[in-house]
């Protein structure tokens, strides 16, 4: 199954901005849900597991709620898609960390 | 990934799972108090009762007691980890203790609770859906007080006490988490809003609509809700 480019990397600082902020699965789907994301709460964490792909725009709602929900906390940030080079096709994991992220 | 329209129970469902909220304490605290006030006066030589619902880690979420007395022997069980609620709870069948005293099973309980007036007791495990969620207990201050009779009186209580125990847990889900729900819809139906008068605006999609907030948001350094709030403000209600 495919995942895009930069979904990996997208999904793995999601994590860390969750962890950081100490954010539970449940808290992020609700805001999530409150913003208009569409996929319900099992794909959610399937999503954070590595076990299913997202499209940009759901993987941007979930960015949005973690960082609505971390707002003003030190924790690093959840990053939006087009925060990554554009049609990188390097591999998943070019160790490269750091671009782009005001 | 195709559009869901949740139904509003499910989602009730979801939302109360997700908050923890599925077990409600005040108002089953209220109804294993008063099942415990029944129990006690229902079985002749009792002395005090109690009612005890766990979860799968053996962990007390609601309790109720007719005394102190029945509070501290509880107590001392979920401590210790062993007591005849327990064994009732986990194997699932009716516990007879004749006396504490002699009875070998549960040692450290039997020690820790000799200062107290407790000889006698009967613990009937509550199972709902096969599953079992707690137990009852009987407490008599005499030795051999229950029997057979007594087994039976309290496996005939259990049984619509543990049903009903199990419904008022669902029952009150809803009600508890109303206030979550209704400011998630509420969010939820601004954001759409404001999509809408973007898809009109513009003869975008509903995903390049949000896509467009969500910049809007990030530009902005605000929520996508006060981009929405002030997106749909600036609309009056009477310009279609």
């Amino acid at each position: 199954m495919g995942f895009d480019n930069n979904e990996p990397e997208q999904r793995r600082r999601l994590h860390a901005a969750l962890s950081g902020a100490g954010i539970t699965t449940g808290t992020l789907w609700l805001q999530y849900f409150s913003i208009g994301g569409s996929v319900g709460e099992y794909e959610v964490e399937a999503y954070l597991q590595g076990m299913l792909s997202l499209p940009e725009l759901e993987r941007d709602l979930l960015a949005m709620a973690a960082n609505e929900l971390s707002n003003s906390g030190p924790g690093p940030h959840a990053p939006y898609s087009d925060e990554f080079p554009l049609d990188a096709p390097g591999e998943t994991d070019s160790p490269d960390d750091g671009p782009a992220s005001p | 990934m195709t559009k869901k329209q949740l139904p509003l129970d499910e989602l009730s469902g979801a939302i109360g799972r997700i908050l923890g909220l599925l077990l409600t304490e005040e108002k089953v605290d209220q109804a294993v108090q008063n099942l415990s006030q029944a129990i006690k006066e229902s079985v002749p030589g009792t002395i005090g009762a109690g009612v005890s619902i766990l979860d799968s880690q053996a962990r007390r979420t609601s309790t109720g007691s007719t005394d102190s007395i029945v509070e501290q022997a509880d107590h001392l069980q979920y401590e210790l980890g062993q007591g005849p609620c327990l064994t009732a709870w986990a194997s699932e069948e009716t516990v007879l203790l004749d006396d504490v005293r002699t009875d070998p099973r549960w040692p450290e309980w039997s020690a820790a609770v000799t200062a107290l007036p407790i000889r006698s007791v009967v613990s009937a495990p509550l199972m709902a859906n096969g599953h079992s969620i707690g137990a009852i207990k009987i407490y008599a201050s005499e030795p051999s007080v229950f029997d057979a009779a007594a087994v039976s009186l309290m496996e005939l209580y259990a049984s619509p006490a543990a049903t009903l125990l199990a419904h008022i847990q669902s029952a009150e889900t809803p009600k508890r988490i109303s206030e979550g729900l209704q400011t998630a819809l509420h969010s939820r139906d601004l954001v759409n809003r404001a999509c809408g008068i973007l898809m009109e605006r513009h003869k975008i999609t509903h995903e390049r609509a949000l896509q467009q907030l969500i910049l809007q948001a990030r530009n902005k350094s605000q929520s996508l809700q006060e981009v929405s709030a002030e997106l749909v403000a600036g609309i009056p209600a009477d310009r279609n």
